[in-house]
């Protein structure tokens, strides 16, 4: 509850610091520095320190997962406006508009991980999306961009559509928001698995699971590249958290039912967002699709729902986001985003090559990254059912095939001769990216030192 | 059957009807008017419901209040049927279709579910009425209801960046 | 004084750091720095070494288990180190031969590049760090551990001169002759691992003189051993890699290839004996195999002409001694060899690489001769090495072999018989090559004769060393029949090996052997500098031609191992490998790029479309979902 009123407070601060501050360094300081403070007071939550008492009437509930995940999304995007602040000013005019956005954002992610209710569910959604449109169409003279915003509208009320007639039949059905009332539904009627199913889809539409991710390469590279990398890690993370607590604590025992859907659209998202990915020319899209295959991945911790995916779907949304934010980091600084853009990278700047390679290594899960033991995670959960082994397998040949277009952009960088133009880089930005990085192989060595924080 | 059934059906129907004329209308003007034809049935269905405020509330923000709204954007831009743009006849068809065969499944699958309750509830609770809902408001959804202010919030600060000029 | 023991795990730390600095910091170091660190570390395990022999010495023994190493199910191995009598007589001969062989190398390499002299340096305290982790593990696995790196560091030492592809291939023969011998070991440890459930020697040891070990198992898993031993100490079928590792640096042949690393095998029996005194099967195959390579090697090198060669095959030849004293039950015989060995080898090949300096890398001794009035020192150091090696009284070799000789002749006089013509042979080729290399005319180039010098005193320094050592270093192991209580070897090694059973021959026949084996060996000294004093070159023909082509066994092992593995190796690469695996490779490469083709299309950017196609998904999921779903 912490973080949540002082994210929506600082919603507020950072719409009235542009108009009264006339130096965008200054805005995008309090910013950094409000990010930092919610950071703060998560963590202190998280020792127990809450400073407001609010009775949500069993709407919400801020439980370690909830505040753990919680911390890893401030982290995010702490580091993510670290790295890119300075470019998020170069959208447009309204700079402290997009942070004050930024931060209502925060909010919905903060009542989506933590909901007890669909009402607060919905709401979360809602926070999330209709900035999100905004922040799609903020380049203005950017004809992708306003075509990608109406797109990324346009089906997005149509997912919103979806999840409302599934909430309604559910109320229908139950007589109650709570997830577990919902939960305690003994012999669910076909009202209720009807509405099931429909939240199913439109929660795949967030998350961007095929057949619902159509939405994804578009909007990614339509949009402004600095808020595709929010929209493609922070956003989406959250809603897989979303997917996960909704599904485990309102359709919990509805598991039988719905736990082969999930299996099937797992396998479809990683066959089409791996597959796809391969024939990209622009990094750009290849991270889109990549986005969609990396979703296919965490979709696993969904079809297993026990401890071990939990665990997992935190490990994978920091590996996942820090990784993702790193590599977009650097991809803003490029002239140009196609493959050939990054060719001979290493040899002008050999720091920014060899921190993209690392994260490009974590998102491809090799080894000693966390990108590997988060995936390593994610399969031990899906063996841990003991069915469908096949989509373990699948996943296992998809990871494969996702080397080939991760280490593209390796091959262009460090084997191929290429200009890749003048990149000006603060020193804040490099070291940022160097912590990225060592972040990104501690946690694949030690991954506890994230996990421990979860039980102790 | 009596009249509240008749009423029931009667506005259902208009509700669908409206409804599809509002997608299937190549004049914009035309649609908008559908729809507001679809909200008034709407609304009708809440009084059915015994929801008199929320039937109110219904006509007066969106019938009213969005839909002029519309209707000035709309004449503002000068939009009729001459600017609606070409579409794949079978895309259109396909899509028909489709969305037809999901509604059989829907009223398929939902036809043997167990709703056995009355179709109308008039004088019956008193939920609907404006003190109830406002009691329920303020005391068990007090927390969604403050937090919905930061989506409409959201949303004004987005209109504001997408509106004003650079 | 406890504290010894303690802290022994600085004596390999003080070797990895020297590895770390000089490997990291090789372009960055001096020349003097890289060897000041390099021999400076040895010298602190070597100081370390003595603390803790001196602490063994007084009756403490210790075993170490600093952290849980493997632990998998109900197995778990200890990352323990055991201090006992033989480990600590085994950290002396290491560190301080090594250290004096660092010493060496600083001024024998010294024309290397900096960056390449630094890699020479990280090698050796690598290797050394390794040797130590084999004799100080407390279990197998440790000592598993460190055979495998100093195979590694013998693979890269011997490959030092990298640009050479002939120095390549010895370092590469080494290496998978080497493995061979792992592959054994690996076996043996897994056996003891099903049947005792644990690796540590005490647990393992204390299960076979429980006699809980079947016949079988104990035969099977000393014969394994063995086969690692028989790798790692070059004994017949697996010894072809040692002579041809003599591509290597002079110093390294002379501290991995003489003194330590060929001597791990050795260890490893000596260590493992509680096992081997339970297997006569396997006593009897190591006693015949042992003898059959000294006797082997000690012929070939009657005939080899580089002077590096020489001292190889002479290494084999008594690695075969010592294997015959393990198979003979006198391990201590053993353990005393490897010592005087380690002495007198290191001290003849440093002696040959003070030749090898003073000619100019001229490694043939056919072009050598008369050189002992310009390399006095090299020249009496080699001498009093010479004289060591063939066992004369009371240089320290003279002592060691006897004790195999008498072992031998305590199981059988066969095998005494063959032993003495062994080390007669022994006596006769080192003589021989002394002769030719110093005395006589000198039959090379002017260049070289003019070139020729005295090495500096860091060379000669440790020569001298060594030398000293080789004359006194039997003392600790004077029989009893000569000196009551002189066999202090043997009491100090008791608690790890029990004493030696065996039909005690009386003190008489005992005077007689070493009388005969003494006056034998002067007289071969005699005959070969007859025949040698004044060499002339001559082409070996007959019998002298096989020798000289090593009975031609490399070719055999080229026939019949090495060439059918090449064809089928290229029948794989050239079938195999292009039609199957790379058909399916490729194949896979195309169907995902096809596909990807294909699903690219499926991303029109029309919403309708999009809708379109999620509509139809979820009539599908809600059609099977109702109406076909049970």
């Amino acid at each position: 509850m912490n973080a949540l009123i002082l994210s929506a407070v600082l919603g507020v601060i950072m719409m009235f610091s542009g108009v009264m501050l006339k130096q965008k360094s200054a805005v995008r300081n309090i910013a950094i520095t409000g990010l930092f403070l919610l950071l703060v007071v998560n963590i202190l939550e998280m020792s127990g320190m809450s400073f407001f008492r609010i009775n949500t009437a069993g709407m919400m509930h801020f439980d370690r997962f909830s505040l753990l995940f919680n911390c890893i999304v401030f982290f995010s995007t702490f580091v993510y406006l670290l790295l890119s602040a300075r470019d998020i000013e170069k959208t447009g005019n309204y700079y402290a508009e997009y942070f004050t956005l930024i931060f209502f954002i925060l909010c919905g992610v903060i009542l989506v991980s933590s909901f007890q209710s669909l009402l607060i569910l919905f709401l979360g959604i809602e926070i999330i999306s209709i900035p999100l449109y905004i922040l799609t169409g903020s380049d203005k003279k950017n004809l992708k961009s306003n075509e990608a915003s109406l797109k990324y509208f346009l089906l997005g009320a149509f997912s919103t559509g979806l999840m409302l007639m599934g909430i309604a039949l559910i109320y229908g059905s139950v007589g109650s928001f709570s997830t577990a009332q919902i939960n305690m539904t003994e012999k669910p009627g076909a009202l209720m698995i009807a509405g099931m199913i429909l939240l199913l889809f439109s929660m795949s539409f967030k998350v961007s699971a095929a057949p619902f991710h159509f939405w994804t390469p578009d909007v990614y590279d339509g949009a402004p590249t600095v808020f595709t990398s929010f929209m493609a890690t922070i956003v989406k993370v959250a809603a897989f958290i979303a997917f996960i607590r909704l599904f485990g604590e309102a359709f919990g025992n509805l598991q039988p039912q719905w736990q082969i859907w999930i299996a099937l659209i797992t396998a479809a998202t990683l066959f089409i967002g791996n597959i796809t990915a391969v024939f990209q020319q622009s990094v750009k899209r290849m991270l889109a699709y990549s986005s969609i295959a990396q979703a296919g991945f965490m979709l696993l911790s969904l079809y297993a729902m026990n401890a071990d995916a939990k665990e997992g779907l935190l490990l994978y949304s920091a590996a996942y986001s820090l990784a993702t934010i790193g590599i977009f980091a650097v991809l803003i600084k490029m002239n140009d985003y196609t493959f050939d853009g990054f060719n001979g990278l290493a040899k002008y700047q050999p720091l920014l090559a060899a921190t993209t390679t690392i994260f490009l290594l974590s998102l491809a899960g090799i080894p000693l990254t966390a990108g590997f033991i988060s995936k390593f995670y994610m399969l031990k959960a899906a063996v841990a059912t003991g069915r469908h082994l096949w989509l373990v397998i699948f996943a296992v040949l998809m990871a494969a095939v996702s080397v080939y277009y991760y280490f593209r952009v390796i091959q262009a960088m460090y084997f191929k001769e290429g200009q890749p133009g003048i990149i000006t880089t603060s020193p804040v930005f490099k070291y940022t990216l160097v912590v990225l990085a060592a972040l990104i192989i501690i946690l694949g060595i030690f991954p506890n030192l994230l996990l421990n924080w979860y039980y102790f | 059957m009596n009249v509240t059934q008749i009423l029931f059906w009667f506005l259902s129907v208009l509700a669908l009807f409206g409804a599809l004329m509002v997608v299937t209308s190549k004049n914009p003007v035309h649609s908008v008017l559908w729809l507001i034809a679809t909200f008034f049935s709407i609304s009708g269905h809440y009084i059915l419901l015994n929801a008199q405020f929320l039937a109110i509330v219904n006509i007066i923000v969106y019938a009213g209040a969005i839909m002029v709204l519309f209707l000035f954007v709309i004449m503002l831009m000068n939009l009729n049927k001459t600017t609606e743009p070409k579409k794949n006849r079978w895309l259109k068809l396909a899509g028909g279709v489709a969305g037809g065969c999901l509604l059989l499944v829907f009223i398929a699958a939902l036809k043997s579910s167990e709703i056995t309750q009355q179709t109308a509830e008039v004088k019956t609770g008193d939920i609907g009425l404006i003190k109830n809902l406002g009691r329920e408001l303020f005391s068990t959804y007090v927390v969604p209801f403050e937090i919905s202010s930061i989506l409409f919030l959201s949303a004004m600060v987005g209109a504001v960046v997408i509106g004003k000029k650079e | 004084m406890q504290n010894a023991l303690q802290i022994a795990w600085l004596i390999p730390l003080f070797p990895l750091l020297g590895f770390l600095i000089n490997g990291l910091g090789r372009k960055h170091l001096s020349k003097s720095a890289i060897g000041v660190i390099g021999s400076g570390v040895i010298l602190a395990s070597f100081v370390m070494s003595i603390w803790v022999f001196l602490q063994v010495k007084d009756g403490n023994t210790h075993v170490a288990d600093y952290f849980n190493f493997i632990s998998v199910g109900d197995l778990s191995i200890p990352f323990a180190f055991q201090l006992d009598q033989l480990s600590s007589l085994f950290l002396l001969i290491i560190t301080g031969v090594g250290f004096l062989i660092h010493v060496y190398s600083a001024s024998y390499m010294h024309e290397e590049k900096t960056e390449h002299f630094g890699r020479y340096f990280s090698y050796l305290n690598l290797f050394v760090f390794s040797m130590l982790l084999l004799v100080m593990g407390g279990n197998y696995v440790i000592m598993f551990i460190g055979w495998e790196g100093v195979g590694l560091c013998s693979y890269l030492l011997i490959g030092y001169w990298f640009k050479k592809a002939e120095y390549n291939k010895a370092a590469n023969k080494a290496f998978i002759m080497n493995r061979i011998g792992d592959l054994a070991f690996l076996i043996a440890i897994f056996w003891i691992i099903k049947k005792v459930g644990n690796v540590n020697y005490h647990d393992v040891f204390q299960f076979a003189g429980e006699n809980k070990f079947s016949t079988a198992d104990i035969t099977g898993i000393t014969l394994l051993l063995f086969v690692g031993a028989t790798g790692k100490s070059a004994q017949i079928p697996l010894y072809t890699w040692l002579p041809d590792a003599m591509a290597g640096p002079t110093p390294v042949s002379a501290l991995i290839h003489a003194a330590t690393m060929v001597t791990a095998g050795i260890y490893m029996i000596a260590r493992s004996n509680v096992l081997y005194s339970l297997s006569h099967t396997t006593m009897n195959i190591v006693a015949i195999v042992g003898l059959a390579t000294a006797l082997l090697a000690a012929t070939i090198a009657l005939k080899q002409n580089d002077i590096k060669k020489v001292l190889a095959y002479s290494t084999v030849s008594q690695l075969g001694f010592m294997f015959l004293a393990l198979g003979t039950g006198a391990y201590v015989a053993a353990v005393f060899h490897v010592m005087t060995h380690a002495f007198f080898k290191a001290l003849l090949f440093l002696g040959s690489g003070s030749v090898i300096h003073a000619m100019g890398g001229e490694q043939d001794i056919r072009n050598m001769g008369g050189l002992s009035k310009k390399l006095s020192v090299t020249y009496f150091t080699f001498l009093v090495g010479c004289i060591a090696i063939a066992g004369i009284p009371p240089f320290s070799g003279f002592f060691s072999k006897d004790a195999i000789l008498l072992s031998a002749f305590e199981k059988s006089p066969v095998l005494y018989g063959i032993a003495l013509f062994t080390a007669l042979l022994t006596a006769f080729y080192m003589f021989r090559l002394l002769f030719i290399t110093f005395s006589g005319k000198f039959r090379g180039t002017h260049e070289q004769e003019h070139h020729l010098h005295e090495s500096p005193a860091a060379m000669t320094i440790p020569l001298i060393i060594l030398a000293v050592l080789s004359i006194i270093g039997g003392f600790v192991g004077i029989p009893e029949a000569l000196m009551h209580g002189g066999d202090k070897l043997s009491a100090f090694l008791s608690p790890v090996i029990k004493p030696h059973e065996g039909t005690p021959v009386s003190h008489s026949t005992e005077y007689g052997l070493m009388a005969l084996s003494t006056v034998l060996v002067i007289a071969m000294i005699i005959a070969a500098w007859f025949k040698f004093r004044n060499y002339q070159r001559s082409e070996a023909a007959g019998f002298g031609k096989v020798l000289e082509n090593k009975w031609y066994v490399d070719e055999l092992y080229d026939k019949i191992i090495v060439n059918p593995l090449n064809k089928f190796g290229g029948f794989l690469n050239s079938f195999i490998e292009k039609f199957v695996i790379d058909g399916v490779v490729n194949g896979v490469g195309r169907i995902v790029n096809y596909s990807s083709r294909q699903l690219r299309l499926l991303q029109s950017g029309q919403v309708g479309s999009y809708i379109f196609l999620m509509v139809l998904s979820m009539l599908v999921v809600f059609v099977l979902q109702f109406f076909l779903r049970k």
